[in-house]
């Protein structure tokens, strides 16, 4: 835990991994970025539009080790938006949990980036990726099911790194026979894919959940 | 913690001003007024109007914002959608738990089927796809489906017109339906609900159970197992049957007597009796023995008389056994040991009369060999009288009775596999 004070209101900001450079303060919405010592204000970033995500910051998880989650982006295309949950584990290690349209991705950063699959080069290249197509990533096969493009809305928590608004974003899914799911992100020029599978609730025993008037806690969270 | 959330958010339509609910904020993308029938777009903070209503209001049959259980997950009601393929038409309506995402309720006016969006590939093998082993046959070819009237939430950019590309794959009780448009592909796992159980959880009138009509292309017939259940039940019942009546089937003796038949033409008589038939109607078999002859043969009236009625059924038979040679080839013919039959003699006690005349035959004339030498050939003949018998006529009715069941379920099971193929049996024909 690293604790600071915000440069802009100065409000407590507390850093719960040294892992990650960017927390928005919680008071004045400012992007705080961490560099050794020093926190400098980027900017303001608008809050997340109200939404009835089961999901929260503080709501846990397991999967093979327990996670909480701590940080979250809003993103927008032209067909609607979703979420990205950053989990942190245990071990201090990051992971996505992607919430659209009531299904959920745990997705993991792929170390050398899959750059050797067609899909992952299309996207770097600016090239149209075609729904359908195959894509080997970390050595599963898998079929692009949809491909969008996207900005951020709003975020919160702590995150890897900052989300002006109106920042051009392609995401492009991939799905596989076996649950395996997969993202390749392109933010700011920077390619990223991120491989993991789809999960519910239920599967990864998700407690502290958001309670919502009249609908009853599912059991596992309860 | 946090003080809990309504996840109904009261909004006013900027067409008509009419207060519509916003039940799954965050994933709704657009809101049909279900006064004015004016798409919104809700991922605009003003709720920009998308497109004015191009089909008449009307309520769906279960109300937006309905909640029920469905296979235990509590639903609500959150968008209804009517679509057609220009050949039937249907509905969809779309649910929403906050912790379970979303669901799909198809009725197709006779029955309801549960959808989940799949989030796997389903893998394909040979002609056929399976999603987590379970294989499923495609049903008939890729076809268009528009969507006619729509009103309520939905996390996509719905528009009446929207057009899609459904291929399905069945298997009894569940449905795969494969929707592609430009943009994306998408999976739904469609399983059929029993009946009533839909109209149950959502408080709507019961539907009427009914087989007729065209059937959901995934409704299993309805008749298979009752069909497999009485063919095998029909197969074993009537082998049971054939094997007791060719095994005796409950034969009895009644009475049995020999008498000696001079083959001169001499007529003995013999009566055998009493014999008592206790059962309203009993079927009786007379069974002849005359091993003793050779190229003569024996005439055998039976008459059957009711000592208190003397009412009389009577049967003939005849035992005979020839051989001889012609052009060489020896032969030999004839039945020695002829048996007939009584079917439904009423109860009583009866007498059976026997009068048998026997004969020599030769190859050119009858002769009555007692007319030269005195000494008369006699045949000793041996008459039981047993009850029972086979009757081919009443096994054969027997054997009807028995399959008749059978045979009708094969028939509705081929009908309403034909009615369910129907849409799609002309496209295999092309």
């Amino acid at each position: 835990m690293i604790d600071a004070t915000c440069p802009n209101c100065g409000a407590a900001v507390h850093f719960r991994t040294p892992a990650l450079p960017v927390k928005i303060c919680d008071y004045c919405r400012t992007t705080l970025v961490r560099s050794g010592e020093v926190l400098q204000a980027m900017g303001k970033v608008a809050e997340v539009p109200e939404d009835v995500s089961p999901l929260q910051i503080g709501t846990r998880g397991r999967d093979g080790m327990g996670f909480e989650l701590i940080g979250r982006i809003r993103m927008r295309w032209s067909g609607g938006g979703w979420n990205e949950w950053l989990a942190l584990f245990d071990d201090g290690s990051t992971g996505w949990l992607s919430e659209s349209m009531g299904h959920f991705m745990l997705l993991r950063a792929v170390a050398d980036g899959g750059m050797r699959t067609g899909a992952v080069r299309s996207v770097r290249d600016d090239q149209p990726v075609v729904i359908g197509a195959e894509a080997t990533i970390a050595s599963v096969k898998y079929r692009v099911n949809d491909v969008k493009d996207a900005t951020f809305v709003g975020s919160e928590g702590e995150l890897p790194f900052s989300t002006p608004a109106d920042t051009p974003i392609r995401s492009v899914d991939l799905m596989a026979p076996g649950g395996e799911c997969a993202s390749i992100q392109k933010d700011r020029g920077e390619v990223s894919v991120y491989a993991g599978r789809y999960v519910t609730l239920a599967e990864i025993s998700a407690t502290n959940l958001r309670a919502f008037d009249g609908w009853p806690l599912p059991s596992f969270a309860a | 913690m946090t003080v809990p959330l309504n996840t109904v958010r009261a909004l006013t339509c900027p067409n008509c001003g009419g207060t519509i609910a916003l039940r799954a904020a965050g994933n709704t993308v657009s809101i049909i007024c279900e006064h004015c029938g004016t798409t919104l777009d809700a991922t605009s903070p003003d709720l920009a109007p998308i497109a004015q209503a191009t089909t008449a209001m009307q309520r769906p049959e279960i109300a937006l914002g309905t909640r029920g259980t469905l296979r235990g997950v509590q639903w609500e009601v959150v968008g209804y959608l009517e679509r057609t393929d220009h050949y039937v038409n249907w509905s969809e309506y779309l649910l929403f738990n906050p912790y379970q995402g979303y669901a799909f309720l198809v009725d197709d006016e006779r029955r309801f089927s549960l959808g989940v969006l799949l989030t796997q590939l389903p893998g394909y093998t040979g002609g056929s796809i399976t999603v987590d082993d379970v294989g499923y046959t495609r049903f008939g070819s890729r076809y268009d489906a528009w969507v006619t009237f729509v009103v309520g939430e939905f996390y996509w950019r719905v528009a009446v017109q929207e057009q899609v590309q459904i291929t399905d794959f069945v298997r009894p009780g569940t449905m795969l339906s494969c929707e592609e448009n430009a943009e994306e592909r998408t999976w739904t796992q469609l399983t059929l609900l029993d009946f009533g159980e839909a109209e149950a959880a959502l408080s709507i009138p019961k539907r009427r159970k009914s087989y007729g009509g065209t059937p959901a292309p995934h409704e299993p017939s309805p008749y298979g197992n009752l069909m497999k259940e009485a063919l095998i039940i029909g197969v074993v019942a009537a082998f049971t049957l054939i094997v007791i009546m060719f095994m005796g089937g409950g034969r009895t003796e009644l009475a049995s007597a020999t008498l000696d038949v001079a083959l001169n033409g001499t007529q003995a008589t013999r009566v055998i009796g009493p014999i008592d038939l206790p059962g309203r109607t009993t079927a009786i078999r007379i069974a002849a023995r005359a091993d003793g002859i050779d190229n003569s043969w024996i005439e055998l009236d039976y008459s059957l008389v009711n000592r208190a009625t003397q009412e009389s059924f009577d049967a003939y038979a005849t035992a005979e056994r020839y051989h001889g040679v012609t052009d060489g080839e020896s032969w030999r013919e004839g039945d020695a040991t002829p048996g007939v039959q009584l079917s439904s003699i009423p109860a009583g006690q009866y007498d059976l009369v026997v009068e048998a005349t026997g004969h020599v035959w030769s190859s050119t004339t009858v002769t009555t060999p007692d007319s030269g030498w005195g000494e008369t050939p006699a045949v000793p003949v041996t008459i039981d009288v047993a009850r029972g018998g086979i009757f081919i006529g009443n096994l054969l009715l027997t054997l009807f009775a028995l399959l008749c069941w059978p045979v009708i379920l094969v028939l509705r099971h081929i009908g309403f596999e034909t009615r369910r193929l129907a849409p799609v049996a002309e496209e295999d024909d092309e």
